[in-house]
């Protein structure tokens, strides 16, 4: 019995330890025969140029931003051979735990790259330096007015100019082409809804269950969905915010002390999505669901996602798309959007911060470059001098950054805030608790930390 | 013949103290003289740094914040009537059982599986340990993966008896015992190895006894192997529930920061969100403090319970 009992255990766990590995093994060979080229790996440090002033400089782009970037410094470091740079990518959420303790321990770098929403934080803390002086109503060489209002108004925080812009990174969606025109409709933008019914029934025709039927028809089945019209599950948070707006609702009230996006527009806001999923069938739920793979694959009709799907869209996948500004649920126009922005210490100075001001000017006027990374060059002359035939969705989507982008509110936890929020929202849309109680006991621990500051 | 001339020559000066001791305590003294450079590192990174986060649980502390105001016993206070603390110790408690469970009984079935003379005997102790010797981040993308809603191997198997995609990793109820199964897959390669050492410090004498009375397999194995596996099933059992208790990278890693929603956020992920994310070091202490004193209650329990019954 004894021998029997080893004899079974063992060839139970053999048994899984083989199944593991032959599977893995097999989707390996399988995802080599359809295997695209690969990207361009982006290093996570590197040594640009070999001048005596040495700048170190932090910064988030992990993907194939940080590559173009990484290039445009390089070209940089050709033309001013006495500076040369060291760049950390470190992912964002690292490198605000990064920066903190840096900063703590005075082993900071001499710039770094953060988004905009992230400078009430860390002015609050006085560890930014006043860029007020770079800019031409400071005496400074960049035009106030080669910025968006919408774009200006996320560096300025007490009074003060903390950052110069790289781009206006934000949402939009990235349509399947081939689907659109299976279906019978438009991949033109110029033919997007303008209503949330619209929209509905837009998913509803682009999405498929097994036996071909669409989510208009009588026959489909819910519970065998092939193909996706739409998927919710990227980002939830800013989709929400783009949402809330549409609405006429507001993240924070006037006086920026009181949370409110459980208000009226908020829980109309996130009812409309939650609809998608489980009254209209045409998007899975955001938990276990990856967007990114679901287009890739050709599961998905309509990805919501950000401007820097551009390069993954033209280098990654084989699905024929196109770029389309984001959908508009509510009765205004509103999309989110984010800044990545130059920042540097206060306590950096002499001949370290000359270098690191030159560098931001010198990357400031070649924008233009930094289009090829997916994102939208900051400034407006820069928008206006890009290529149609190489960037569309960077020009279209970067007028809807201009026109009517909401940015991620101004306070000194925002972070948190949007932690909060973004776990609210997955409690929701993924049936865990009802929209309003979700948003409710989300509010009420936003507030709380709000009011701890 | 030479006589062989017996020359005393100066040996090394021996030093001597002033004094005289014991020989307990020459050694006592020579223990500690050995424990030296353990102790030293011991005492600054780790009983200093204790100390530093009790004193820190009293404190607002804020990383960059220029004022660190004394709160006293606030952060516990806020700490015992915060929901979804009390949600985080439940989520763990429940993945500790699950885990320390598995992973003693797939240990304890892979040890004496492989304790049994078979041929290629340590290919296999080998082959079964590996998974032990990954990262967590290596296992997190591989289950994360095998778990996958969209493209999971897990689904594609079940596809062929008509079970349609489960989503493991978005289902609430799912999700705990999905992460237990890829932290029992991965860790029980450590359990196993213990329990192989207490199979083989079993006298075989006792086996050959049995057998003559007529004891079947299954009886040698409830009545003799058990019994005096007990010292190593503490063993096993309160390193588990003390590493189980604080996982991280599999909630983190495979179910996308503990998701959905809060429905895998274990104490470890609690306190990570509130110290890094929302940066508030002062309560992510005091969060520190208690999950530290539920792990010396838990184990206290475990010692008391099963030790009762251990031979040594």
């Amino acid at each position: 019995m004894f021998k029997r009992l080893s004899l079974i255990s063992f060839a139970l766990l053999l048994a899984m330890m083989g199944m593991m590995l032959s599977f893995s093994l097999r989707s390996t060979v399988a995802q080599d025969a359809t295997a695209t080229p690969a990207p361009t790996e982006t290093p996570i440090v590197a040594e640009i140029g070999a001048g005596g002033t040495h700048i170190s400089f932090w910064n988030g782009l992990t993907g194939s931003d940080g590559v173009t970037l990484n290039e445009m410094l390089a070209k940089f470091a050709e033309e001013n051979p006495d500076v040369s740079v060291t760049v950390e990518m470190i992912a964002w959420n690292t490198l605000y735990q990064k920066l903190q303790t840096a900063f703590v321990a005075g082993t900071y770098p001499d710039m770094f790259l953060l988004h905009a929403s992230e400078i009430p934080q860390y002015a609050s803390y006085g560890v930014l330096r006043d860029l007020g002086d770079q800019y031409t109503s400071g005496g400074g060489w960049l035009p106030d007015d080669d910025l968006s209002e919408t774009t200006m108004s996320g560096l300025v925080w007490d009074g003060m100019i903390y950052g110069i812009p790289l781009d206006n990174h934000g949402r939009g969606l990235w349509v399947n082409t081939d689907m659109f025109e299976a279906a019978g409709i438009s991949p033109d933008p110029a033919t997007a809804p303008t209503t949330y019914e619209g929209w509905v029934e837009l998913f509803q025709k682009l999405t498929l269950d097994a036996n071909g039927n669409n989510a208009l028809s009588p026959d489909f089945d819910p519970e065998n969905v092939v193909q996706w019209g739409y998927a919710c599950g990227e980002w939830i948070n800013v989709n929400f915010i783009a949402a809330l707006y549409q609405h006429g609702g507001s993240f924070l009230s006037e006086d920026g002390k009181t949370i409110t996006v459980n208000s009226e527009a908020g829980i109309t806001a996130l009812q409309q999505t939650y609809d998608l999923i489980y009254k209209y069938h045409v998007t899975p739920p955001p938990a276990g669901f990856d967007t990114w793979q679901g287009f890739g694959a050709g599961t998905v009709a309509v990805l919501p996602t950000g401007t820097w799907y551009r390069n993954q869209s033209l280098l990654q996948t084989d699905i024929n798309s196109r770029a389309w500004p984001n959908w508009q649920f509510g009765p205004n126009k509103a999309t989110w959007f984010g800044i990545h922005t130059f920042m540097v210490p206060a306590g950096l100075e002499g001949e370290k911060l000359d270098a690191v001001l030159q560098m931001i000017q010198w990357v400031s006027e070649h924008q233009i470059d930094w289009a090829a990374s997916g994102q939208v060059p900051a400034r407006l002359s820069a928008q206006a001098a890009l290529d149609p035939e190489n960037y569309p969705s960077n020009i279209l989507l970067g007028q809807t950054f201009s026109e009517y982008g909401v940015q991620d509110p101004q306070t000194t936890v925002t972070q948190e805030l949007l932690s909060l929020l973004d776990a609210g929202l997955q409690e929701a849309l993924n049936d865990i608790k009802p929209v309003e109680q979700a948003l409710n006991e989300a509010a009420e621990l936003m507030q709380e930390a709000l009011d701890r500051g | 013949m030479f006589g062989i001339i017996k020359q005393k020559l100066p040996g090394p000066k021996r030093f001597t103290l002033p004094f005289s001791l014991s020989l307990k305590t020459r050694e006592v003294i020579a223990a500690y003289i050995f424990l030296a450079p353990f102790l030293i590192f011991f005492s600054i990174f780790f009983v200093r740094a204790t100390i530093s986060s009790v004193n820190i649980s009293f404190y607002d502390w804020r990383l960059l914040r220029p004022t660190r105001p004394y709160v006293g016993l606030d952060n516990y206070v806020d700490l015992f009537e915060d929901e979804i603390w009390w949600a985080s110790v439940g989520h763990t408690v429940y993945f500790t059982a699950i885990t320390v469970v598995g992973t003693t009984l797939v240990g304890l079935a892979a040890a004496v599986a492989v304790t049994r003379p078979v041929r290629g005997q340590g290919f296999f102790r080998v082959l079964l340990y590996i998974p032990q010797l990954m990262s967590v981040g290596a296992i997190g993308l591989i289950w994360n993966w095998l778990l996958s809603g969209q493209f999971g191997v897990i689904n594609y198997i079940l596809s062929f008896v008509g079970v349609r995609p489960i989503n493991w990793l978005g289902e609430p109820d799912l999700v705990l015992p999905a992460l237990s199964l890829a932290t029992i897959w991965w860790t029980f390669g450590f359990p196993m190895l213990i329990f192989i050492a207490g199979l083989q410090g079993i006298p075989e004498q006792l086996y050959e006894a049995a057998k003559i009375d007529g004891a079947s397999g299954w009886q040698s194995f409830v009545y003799i192997t058990l019994p005096l596996l007990r010292p190593t099933i503490l063993f096993v059992t309160v390193t588990g529930v003390i590493g189980h208790f604080q996982v991280f990278g599999q909630p983190y890693i495979i179910s996308g920061g503990g998701g959905p929603g809060r429905a895998s956020w274990t104490v470890i992920i609690y306190l990570y969100q509130q110290a890094w994310v929302a940066f508030r070091m002062g309560y992510g202490a005091a969060v520190a403090v208690a999950i530290a004193i539920i792990m010396a209650v838990i184990t206290a329990v475990q010692f008391v319970t099963i030790s009762r019954r251990v031979e040594y």
